[in-house]
Protein backbone atom coordinates (compact mmCIF):
# COMPACT_ATOMS: atom_id res chain seq x y z
CA UNK A 1 0.00 0.00 0.00
CA UNK A 2 2.31 2.87 1.02
CA UNK A 3 4.41 3.98 -1.90
CA UNK A 4 6.98 5.81 0.17
CA UNK A 5 10.73 5.87 -0.32
CA UNK A 6 11.43 8.26 -3.12
CA UNK A 7 14.18 10.77 -3.33
CA UNK A 8 13.06 14.37 -2.94
CA UNK A 9 15.45 16.71 -4.76
CA UNK A 10 16.77 19.49 -2.54
CA UNK A 11 15.24 22.93 -2.87
CA UNK A 12 17.70 25.77 -2.14
CA UNK A 13 15.05 27.86 -0.37
CA UNK A 14 14.06 25.01 1.92
CA UNK A 15 17.72 24.16 2.52
CA UNK A 16 18.21 27.72 3.78
CA UNK A 17 15.28 27.35 6.19
CA UNK A 18 16.62 24.05 7.52
CA UNK A 19 19.42 25.84 9.33
CA UNK A 20 16.86 27.31 11.73
CA UNK A 21 14.97 24.12 12.54
CA UNK A 22 15.09 23.38 16.27
CA UNK A 23 16.29 19.80 16.30
CA UNK A 24 15.83 19.44 20.05
CA UNK A 25 12.06 19.87 19.64
CA UNK A 26 12.01 17.31 16.84
CA UNK A 27 14.00 14.78 18.81
CA UNK A 28 11.62 15.18 21.73
CA UNK A 29 8.58 14.68 19.47
CA UNK A 30 10.04 11.69 17.69
CA UNK A 31 10.32 9.91 21.03
CA UNK A 32 6.55 10.23 21.56
CA UNK A 33 3.79 8.00 20.24
CA UNK A 34 1.34 9.42 17.68
CA UNK A 35 -1.34 9.78 20.38
CA UNK A 36 1.12 11.61 22.61
CA UNK A 37 2.05 13.98 19.77
CA UNK A 38 -1.59 14.89 19.18
CA UNK A 39 -2.26 15.26 22.90
CA UNK A 40 0.70 17.61 23.13
CA UNK A 41 -0.68 19.59 20.17
CA UNK A 42 -4.05 19.95 21.90
CA UNK A 43 -2.36 20.99 25.14
CA UNK A 44 -0.46 23.70 23.25
CA UNK A 45 -3.71 24.79 21.61
CA UNK A 46 -5.36 25.01 25.03
CA UNK A 47 -2.44 27.05 26.33
CA UNK A 48 -2.59 29.39 23.31
CA UNK A 49 -6.33 29.89 23.86
CA UNK A 50 -5.78 30.64 27.52
CA UNK A 51 -3.10 33.19 26.61
CA UNK A 52 -5.46 34.82 24.09
CA UNK A 53 -8.21 34.93 26.72
CA UNK A 54 -5.85 36.51 29.24
CA UNK A 55 -4.70 38.99 26.60
CA UNK A 56 -8.29 39.99 25.82
CA UNK A 57 -8.98 40.46 29.52
CA UNK A 58 -5.83 42.55 29.90
CA UNK A 59 -6.72 44.74 26.94
CA UNK A 60 -10.24 45.12 28.30
CA UNK A 61 -8.84 46.28 31.64
CA UNK A 62 -6.60 48.91 30.07
CA UNK B 1 -9.41 24.44 20.15
CA UNK B 2 -9.88 21.54 17.80
CA UNK B 3 -10.78 18.30 19.53
CA UNK B 4 -8.77 15.97 17.30
CA UNK B 5 -9.61 12.93 19.38
CA UNK B 6 -13.38 13.31 19.16
CA UNK B 7 -13.31 14.33 15.50
CA UNK B 8 -11.22 11.33 14.51
CA UNK B 9 -13.39 8.97 16.53
CA UNK B 10 -16.49 10.46 14.98
CA UNK B 11 -15.23 9.98 11.44
CA UNK B 12 -13.83 6.52 12.06
CA UNK B 13 -17.00 5.34 13.79
CA UNK B 14 -19.06 6.55 10.84
CA UNK B 15 -16.70 4.62 8.53
CA UNK B 16 -15.82 7.74 6.59
CA UNK B 17 -12.92 7.17 4.21
CA UNK B 18 -10.39 9.96 4.58
CA UNK B 19 -6.70 10.75 4.80
CA UNK B 20 -5.23 13.15 7.35
CA UNK B 21 -3.11 15.78 5.61
CA UNK B 22 -1.77 19.22 6.51
CA UNK B 23 -0.54 20.25 9.93
CA UNK B 24 -2.11 17.35 11.81
CA UNK B 25 -0.33 14.91 9.48
CA UNK B 26 2.88 16.82 10.17
CA UNK B 27 2.23 16.39 13.90
CA UNK B 28 1.75 12.66 13.41
CA UNK B 29 5.15 12.52 11.75
CA UNK B 30 6.75 14.44 14.62
CA UNK B 31 6.46 18.13 13.73
CA UNK B 32 6.68 20.58 16.62
CA UNK B 33 4.59 23.21 14.86
CA UNK B 34 1.17 24.30 16.06
CA UNK B 35 -1.84 23.73 13.85
CA UNK B 36 -5.35 24.95 14.53
CA UNK B 37 -7.42 22.66 12.36
CA UNK B 38 -7.82 19.15 11.07
CA UNK B 39 -7.38 18.83 7.31
CA UNK B 40 -8.65 15.70 5.64
CA UNK B 41 -8.94 14.57 2.04
CA UNK B 42 -12.19 12.65 1.81
CA UNK B 43 -13.30 10.10 -0.75
CA UNK B 44 -15.97 11.54 -3.00
CA UNK B 45 -17.96 8.34 -3.48
CA UNK B 46 -21.69 8.98 -2.84
CA UNK B 47 -21.85 6.63 0.14
CA UNK B 48 -18.85 8.31 1.73
CA UNK B 49 -20.36 11.76 1.22
CA UNK B 50 -23.49 10.58 3.00
CA UNK B 51 -21.50 9.13 5.90
CA UNK B 52 -19.40 12.25 6.21
CA UNK B 53 -22.38 14.59 6.21
CA UNK B 54 -24.32 12.45 8.70
CA UNK B 55 -21.35 12.24 11.04
CA UNK B 56 -20.78 15.99 11.07
CA UNK B 57 -24.34 17.30 11.00
CA UNK B 58 -24.98 16.98 14.76
CA UNK B 59 -21.92 19.16 15.36
CA UNK B 60 -23.24 22.18 13.49
CA UNK B 61 -20.78 22.51 10.63
CA UNK B 62 -20.72 26.00 9.15
CA UNK B 63 -18.51 27.78 6.64
CA UNK B 64 -15.59 29.28 8.52
CA UNK B 65 -15.41 33.03 8.20
CA UNK B 66 -18.80 33.31 6.52
CA UNK B 67 -21.35 35.76 7.90
CA UNK B 68 -23.80 34.24 10.35
CA UNK B 69 -27.21 33.30 9.09
CA UNK B 70 -26.37 31.95 5.65
CA UNK B 71 -28.63 29.08 4.60
CA UNK B 72 -25.80 26.56 4.73
CA UNK B 73 -26.52 22.92 5.36
CA UNK B 74 -23.85 20.27 5.11
CA UNK B 75 -25.42 17.24 3.47
CA UNK B 76 -24.33 14.79 0.79
CA UNK B 77 -25.76 17.03 -1.91
CA UNK B 78 -23.80 20.05 -0.68
CA UNK B 79 -20.63 17.97 -0.60
CA UNK B 80 -21.34 16.67 -4.08
CA UNK B 81 -21.81 20.17 -5.49
CA UNK B 82 -18.64 21.53 -3.89
CA UNK B 83 -15.14 20.22 -3.42
CA UNK B 84 -13.20 21.86 -0.60
CA UNK B 85 -14.96 23.12 2.52
CA UNK B 86 -13.36 25.04 5.37
CA UNK B 87 -15.66 24.47 8.29
CA UNK B 88 -16.09 25.43 11.88
CA UNK B 89 -17.88 22.84 14.01
CA UNK B 90 -18.68 22.34 17.68
CA UNK B 91 -15.54 20.20 17.80
CA UNK B 92 -13.27 22.76 16.18
CA UNK B 93 -12.05 23.71 12.76
CA UNK B 94 -12.21 21.07 10.08
CA UNK B 95 -11.17 21.35 6.44
CA UNK B 96 -12.77 18.86 4.09
CA UNK B 97 -10.69 18.65 0.95
CA UNK B 98 -11.86 16.86 -2.18
CA UNK B 99 -8.38 17.27 -3.57
CA UNK B 100 -5.14 19.07 -2.82
CA UNK B 101 -2.69 20.86 -5.09
CA UNK B 102 0.10 18.60 -6.20
CA UNK B 103 -1.51 15.56 -4.63
CA UNK B 104 -4.90 15.05 -6.20
CA UNK B 105 -7.88 13.32 -4.69
CA UNK B 106 -8.36 10.55 -2.14
CA UNK B 107 -7.68 7.76 -4.62
CA UNK B 108 -4.50 9.43 -5.88
CA UNK B 109 -3.22 9.98 -2.34
CA UNK B 110 -4.15 6.58 -0.96
CA UNK B 111 -1.05 4.95 -2.46
CA UNK B 112 1.03 7.35 -0.40
CA UNK B 113 -0.99 7.08 2.79
CA UNK B 114 -0.17 5.03 5.85
CA UNK B 115 -2.70 3.33 8.09
CA UNK B 116 -2.49 4.55 11.67
CA UNK B 117 -4.43 4.15 14.86
CA UNK B 118 -4.96 7.41 16.71
CA UNK B 119 -6.73 7.35 20.08
CA UNK B 120 -7.93 3.90 19.02
CA UNK B 121 -9.45 5.23 15.78
CA UNK B 122 -8.16 3.63 12.61
CA UNK B 123 -7.51 6.00 9.75
CA UNK B 124 -4.93 7.01 7.17
CA UNK B 125 -2.30 9.70 7.30
CA UNK B 126 -0.43 10.99 4.30
CA UNK B 127 3.11 9.64 4.25
CA UNK B 128 5.92 12.01 5.14
CA UNK B 129 7.53 12.16 1.70
CA UNK B 130 4.26 12.85 -0.09
CA UNK B 131 3.33 15.41 2.56
CA UNK B 132 6.56 17.25 1.81
CA UNK B 133 5.87 17.08 -1.91
CA UNK B 134 2.35 18.47 -1.69
CA UNK B 135 3.46 21.25 0.64
CA UNK B 136 6.19 22.08 -1.82
CA UNK B 137 3.69 22.02 -4.68
CA UNK B 138 1.43 24.45 -2.84
CA UNK B 139 4.35 26.90 -2.95
CA UNK B 140 3.15 28.99 -0.01
CA UNK B 141 5.88 30.98 1.74
CA UNK B 142 4.20 30.29 5.09
CA UNK B 143 4.96 26.59 4.56
CA UNK B 144 8.71 27.00 4.03
CA UNK B 145 9.62 26.56 7.69
CA UNK B 146 7.23 23.63 8.03
CA UNK B 147 8.72 21.93 4.96
CA UNK B 148 12.24 22.45 6.29
CA UNK B 149 11.24 20.80 9.55
CA UNK B 150 9.55 17.88 7.78
CA UNK B 151 12.64 17.34 5.65
CA UNK B 152 14.75 17.28 8.80
CA UNK B 153 12.42 14.63 10.21
CA UNK B 154 12.79 12.65 6.99
CA UNK B 155 16.57 12.91 7.19
CA UNK B 156 16.50 11.74 10.81
CA UNK B 157 14.29 8.83 9.82
CA UNK B 158 16.59 7.85 6.99
CA UNK B 159 19.57 7.91 9.31
CA UNK B 160 17.63 5.52 11.53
Amino acid sequence: MPREKRTIPPDPVIEAYKKDVDLTLLEENLRLTVDERLEKLMAIQRFAEELRRAGRKLRGAQ
Amino acid sequence: MTDFETLLHLLARARVEFIIVGGAAATVHGSSRLTQDLDIVYRRAPENLRRLAEALSPHHPYLRGAPAGLPFRLDAETLQRGLNFTLVTDLGDLDLLGEIAGGGNFEALLDYAQPIEVYGARCYVLGLERLIEVKRAAGRPKDFEAIAELEKILEARERG
